[in-house]
């Protein structure tokens, strides 16, 4: 029997969660190889793939290499296609990363963020996507269960858009296996909201072509240049499908979302689950007077950062707390902001904190010390690590 | 074929790299530097074969039961394919490329097959233009008919003049009835009348009709009288031993020739097989004695199996230097002999060994040293050089209209040689009265390469054989017609070389997909072929030439 | 006379970048005459990414799928996947790959499509190196033969990867071997092919001229000797067990210095090592004879 499971409440992990919304979106080829903490999603999928809740062509191939690979083949055959990976999996997609968004592929992924080894390491941190930032892939850092299943579908809605790939981002356990009462959205809504994938070529008998040949000198930058211009437009159609979901199903998540900003001196950038840490944590400073805020970054690529730079430039500091380190520089996501910030008339001075890898709990108290820094400090720093016994 | 896509701006191009068109405007023919070009090779049988059969194309009609194109294909080179198919020796067979993969084509039989297969055939007198010359032929053998043949088929008025009672010549008078039977003769030279050609027989020249006065009556005159003068043998008692030819013509005839039990033939030419195998079919028993060796026999090797086959005794390394007569017989005498150093014709010259004198009794003895022609009919004023006619007084190179051909210009040599010499004679005198000059012929390569992983090993046919117990009682034909099945499966052995037989494998073969095939033949698609040569490679039979791209 | 009859259909068009008398090339003319246009190619990294053509052109008649290196086989089976889904299972999808991406480096994603019996074609033209890269060694060199990263003084110390057997052993209902001097073989198999379900792999030896260091011309010669000598017979296995030889035929084999000879990439080779390279071949060929009495 086929249970109805649309237009309800569940509790769900953040991994259940992925599959609903990839279920809901009727993803026609998922092609996925089990790691942990990703497992879950695929799961649930070959459960609904065998229930016939989906109607879909499930791929468990031997890595993950060959499940973006797998992706590419279904894709440039007009399929919809999705996988879930997490960290080592993610890494070995790389050049098939590069591969999808070079062929303006409308992939959906779910990263599970997972910490990169060795050491091993299941727990979570950044450094598995942002190592691929710069493959042409969206990103989208999820802070819920609802969120991420309403990220799924407008995912999608905007990488059919654009043809451009898109990952959402979503912290390992601390999301992943953590069950929330989500909104389950009505099948017939999502199917109004997300229309059958239509591509402007696919690999057809009757109209054949080829797909991905070598491109000489004279060309080869126009493409890339388009590819940039799609991720441009991309950051229109992710502002439109948001509004355009808050209309129907009632939620919408933004590009960016600030929170208690309005007349912070102190701004805190987060991603991912630490924003509901920070949520409490800013609430709490406030009851004491204090004025700080908080801005969630949401849409990582393509960057908004226009957006960014219209939310911080007016604070006094601005504190990015990274869950994530590029080696012999810092935060990524305070990289991001100051070249966000540079070309700003109006430049607030940019606290960079990493905490948190490998799955360390950022607690209320490790925000708190972070604001407290900022605060106390007149010279900005790029980089403050947060948490180490030294 | 497209132009190359130029895009001036990113707005024309595609969201990714996907194609827009195919690579037809990529022109790689640019890369070649050998160029494929078919052209069709001479076979080396047709090469060899002195009449210019098509062999590989005829071949290729028989292999397909076409025997009446066959046939056609062959009288328009030769007018006797009943005759040749049984008396040429066939040198076609000795130069045929088979003969290196398994055995030579059976190309003799399968002229002999179609002949037979279409005896009832007859040539399509087509609308032929009007002539008003006259051609005077002098002599009906293979030399005379093929030319008069020529002649009359280009629509010139032809008369043949020939000594004895009927048309043929050696054909008729030299060759035994065992190996040519009569009827394929008759009406093989019956066709060649059909064209109008006009048979004068019991006609001799210088005897009956005066050459000065024929060079008057007639356009151009061929003198075809072929080499009917035997060698002397130059030795004490010659005067017993019959010639050769005089026993096959008497024999040929119908006539009686009465030469005992045992006859003694001098000589290892055609006409010392002919006569030896003649005599077994008379009852006697012969002996062929001849100064060389079984190698340096003249006579074709076939007919000297044949012979042996047949029980005809040899006695090599002998030359008989007298004849005489004891107790109603002859005695030859005869000197044993050793080879020396080769003469001019490229054989050992027979030394005599002093004192080893044998002797040898016979009935009869028979000499056939070689036939020479008898030129005796020309007037004063002519005279032959090397075979060609010349003006004595005048010094000019050759008499105006008068030609010579066959053995009566070469000496004893082959029914094709002396068909080609009648054919090449029609041409000549075409040109002479036409005030035409000799047009330069193409010259073609002879295809001798052949890619013999194409074919199966197959064996030859044999040609079928009168079992020897039922030859020698008989002048019955010893040699016997292929089956149908035997002639088309023998014929599809023929590689065909150097003739395209449309077996696709220039176009099946090509890398570049440049060889386009239409209604049965091939193109090189210059534009995208790059020169690999495969399809010249892979080419079974030599139709495609590689020549080096111009720059 | 051996004639081949093909069918007429010409799906890779001329004006490609295949080099003169390009084995590979003649391979995907062949197999697309027999696959026919209803057919998606999927292609790896390998000499054909350039003998397709460049942006915007393509050079075959059907739909081209250029993929990563190690990925033919994988990026076949989401191409199946698709078309399965959408309702088409008459496609043919056959992914195309050279030796590299065969032997070596996609030889992971090929036993894993083999293992979930994908219903793909799979072709490996094996020109016997890396060839797009300038002649390196690969898993399909052959036993002392000369690449550029096998120098004649160190040529190739290992003897051909057995790819059959590797495939054989993954039980796929087809495997066949297949060169270009038997179009008529090569073209049977592939019918043969598409005519069953799940994961069929063809092996087809495609001589490279430039890589053999050979003169153009010889690429079916060289195709044909292969035969001959029993370098590379022709055989084909379903479902893992039944083995048919279809070629050489003929008894005695040619001693394989008629193949050796013909190409500068062996003509290093001592008599010992033509010894040593006839024993391997000997060797194989016994145990090719072996599977084939089994399994009759």
């Amino acid at each position: 029997m086929t249970p109805t499971l649309t237009g309800t409440k569940k509790v769900v992990t953040g991994n259940h969660a992925v599959s609903y919304g990839a279920m809901l979106a009727r993803v026609q080829v998922i092609s996925a190889y089990p790691i942990t903490p990703q497992t879950q999603v695929v799961e649930l999928l070959s459960e609904f793939c065998a229930n016939g809740t989906l109607r879909a062509k499930f791929i468990k191939v031997e890595s993950e290499h060959s499940a973006m690979a797998a992706l590419i083949g279904a894709a440039s055959t007009g399929a919809r296609t999705f996988t879930a990976t997490s960290a080592h999996g993610l890494a070995l997609m790389h050049e098939m990363l590069h591969w999808a968004a070079g062929a303006r592929l409308p992939i959906v992924m779910a990263d599970i963020n997972r910490a990169m080894g060795p050491p091993w390491s299941v727990w979570t941190d950044q450094n598995d996507s942002l190592s691929q930032r710069d493959t042409g892939w969206m990103q989208v850092y999820c802070e819920s269960n609802q969120e991420v299943l309403d990220t799924v579908i407008q995912a999608y809605r905007v990488a059919e858009k654009v043809s451009m790939p898109a990952m959402l981002v979503l912290d390992a356990f601390v999301l992943s296996h953590t069950a929330e009462p989500i909104e389950i959205p009505d099948q017939s809504l999502v199917d109004e909201y997300l229309p059958p994938y239509r591509p402007l070529y696919k690999l057809d008998p009757n109209d054949p072509r080829s797909f991905g040949a070598l491109a000489p000198p004279d060309v080869y930058m126009e493409l890339r240049y388009k590819m940039h211009q799609a991720m441009e437009d991309a950051l229109i159609e992710w502002a439109r499908a948001d509004e355009e979901f808050s209309e129907l199903f009632g939620r919408r998540y933004g590009l960016i979302e600030p929170y208690r900003a309005d007349d912070a001196e102190i701004l805190l950038v987060t991603s991912g689950t630490v924003t509901s840490t920070a949520r409490e944590v800013i609430d709490e400073l406030r009851a004491e007077g204090r004025r700080v805020g908080l801005l969630k970054i949401r849409v990582f690529r393509p960057f908004p950062a226009q957006l960014v730079r219209a939310a911080l430039q007016d604070t006094e500091k601005v504190a990015v707390l990274d869950r994530n380190i590029s080696f012999g520089m810092g935060g990524i996501f305070a990289q991001e902001i100051k070249s966000a910030l540079y070309n700003s008339t109006k430049r607030p001075p940019i606290f960079g904190f990493v905490a948190g890898l490998g799955g360390r709990d950022i607690t209320p108290s490790v925000i708190r010390e972070i604001i407290d820094y900022t605060e106390s400090h007149d010279e900005p720093e790029d980089l403050i690590w947060v948490g180490v016994k030294r | 074929m497209r132009k190359p896509i130029v895009f001036t701006s990113e707005r024309e191009m595609p969201p990714m790299a996907v194609s827009l068109a195919d690579m037809s405007h990529n022109r790689t023919g640019g890369w070649r530097y050998m160029r494929p070009i078919y052209s069709e090779k001479i076979a080396p049988c047709k090469n060899a074969c002195p009449v210019g059969n098509d062999i590989p194309r005829i071949l290729s009609l028989v292999s397909e039961g076409r025997y009446e194109e066959a046939w056609r294909l062959f009288r328009q080179t030769s007018p006797l394919p009943g005759v040749c198919g049984r008396v040429c020796y066939h040198p076609c067979e000795t130069r045929c490329n088979r003969k290196d993969f398994d055995e030579a084509l059976s190309i003799a039989s399968l002229e002999r097959f179609v002949a037979d297969a279409c005896f009832d055939l007859e040539d399509k007198i087509s609308d032929r233009p009007k002539r008003s010359e006259k051609i005077a032929i002098v002599g009906s053998g293979p030399a005379g008919l093929t030319c008069a043949y020529f002649l009359a088929k280009d629509g010139y008025a032809v008369t043949v003049f020939e000594a004895a009672s009927q048309p043929g010549g050696m054909l008729r008078l030299g060759i035994p009835s065992y190996r040519l039977p009569r009827e394929v003769l008759d009406r093989e030279i019956e066709l060649i009348a059909r064209w109008g050609v006009e048979f004068r027989t019991n006609t001799k020249i210088g005897q009956d009709i005066d050459i000065e006065k024929l060079w008057e009556q007639y356009d151009a005159l061929f003198v075809a009288t072929g080499a009917h003068h035997s060698r002397a043998l130059s030795i004490p008692g010659e005067e017993f031993a019959l010639t050769g030819l005089e026993f096959l013509k008497a024999v040929n005839a119908g006539q009686t020739v009465n030469i005992g039990k045992r006859t003694l033939i001098i000589g290892g030419g055609n006409t010392a097989m002919d006569c030896a195998r003649t005599a077994l079919r008379l009852g006697a028993q012969p002996l062929v004695v001849y100064r060389r060796t079984r190698a340096e026999m003249p006579a074709i090797a076939e007919e000297i199996e044949e012979a042996e086959h047949e029980g005809v005794q040899f006695e090599f390394l002998a030359a008989p230097t007298a004849i005489c007569r004891r107790d109603g017989k002859l005695e030859v005498h005869c000197v044993r002999m050793q080879l020396g150093e080769p003469d001019r014709s490229g054989r050992r010259r027979p030394v005599p060994i002093p004192g080893s004198d044998f002797r040898i009794l016979t009935d009869s003895v028979l000499k056939a040293v070689g036939e020479e022609p008898d030129l005796s009919f020309l007037s004063e004023h002519l005279e032959t050089s090397e075979g060609i006619v010349m003006e004595r007084a005048q010094g000019l190179l050759e008499r105006a209209g008068i030609f010579i051909g066959g053995d009566a210009q070469t000496g004893p040599s082959t029914v094709a040689q002396a068909m080609r010499s009648g054919r090449e004679t029609a041409y000549a005198i075409m040109r002479f009265l036409r005030g035409e000059r000799k047009p330069k012929a193409p010259q073609l390569d002879e295809a001798l390469r052949v890619n013999f992983s194409y074919f199966v090993h197959k064996p030859r046919v044999p040609t079928p054989q009168l079992p020897v117990s039922e030859r020698t009682s008989s002048f019955a034909e010893t040699k016997r017609a292929l089956s149908v099945d035997q002639a088309r499966t023998e014929a599809s052995r023929c590689f065909s070389c150097g003739v395209c037989n449309t077996c696709d494998n220039c176009w099946v073969f090509c890398p570049d997909a440049a060889i386009v095939r239409t209604n049965g033949s091939y193109s090189v698609n210059y534009d995208f072929c790059k020169g690999c040569g495969v399809c010249a490679e892979e080419c079974p039979r030599s139709v495609i030439s590689l020549v080096e791209e111009e720059l | 006379m051996r004639n081949f009859t093909l069918p007429a259909e010409e799906l890779m068009g001329s004006g490609h970048l295949g080099c003169q008398g390009c084995g590979g090339a003649l391979a995907m003319r062949y197999v697309l005459k027999a696959a026919g246009d209803n057919t998606i190619v999927v292609l790896p990294a390998c000499c054909w990414t350039i003998i397709a053509g460049p942006f915007p052109y393509s050079s075959l008649k059907v739909p081209l799928l250029h993929t990563a290196f190690e990925t033919a086989a994988v990026a076949a089976s989401g191409v199946r996947a698709a078309l399965d889904i959408q309702g088409d299972t008459e496609t043919t999808v056959l992914a195309w790959a050279g030796d590299g991406g065969t032997f070596d480096i996609g030889l992971q994603s090929l036993s894993g499509a083999a293992e979930r019996n994908e219903n793909i074609i799979y072709i490996c033209y094996d020109n016997e190196a890396y060839m797009n890269t300038g002649i390196q060694r690969s898993g399909a060199t052959p036993f002392l033969a000369w690449t550029t990263t096998t120098p004649e003084k160190t040529p190739k110390s290992e003897p051909k990867k057995d790819i059959m057997a590797i495939m054989v052993a993954h039980r796929i209902p087809y495997a066949a071997t297949a060169t270009i001097s038997y179009p008529d073989d090569l073209i049977r198999k592939v019918q043969r092919a598409k005519s069953i379900y799940g994961t069929k792999f063809l092996h087809v030896l495609a001589p490279c001229p430039p890589g053999w260091r050979a003169p153009s011309e010889l690429a079916i010669k060289l195709s044909r000797l292969a035969v001959h000598t029993r370098v590379f017979p022709l055989y084909e296995v379903e479902n893992g067990e039944r083995y048919t030889l279809n070629e050489p035929k003929e008894e005695p084999a040619l001693p394989v210095s008629e193949y050796l000879k013909l190409q500068g990439r062996f003509s290093h080779l001592t008599e010992n090592d033509v010894e040593a390279i006839q024993e391997i071949i000997e060797k194989r060929w016994q145990r090719l004879l072996r599977m084939v009495r089994e399994s009759s």
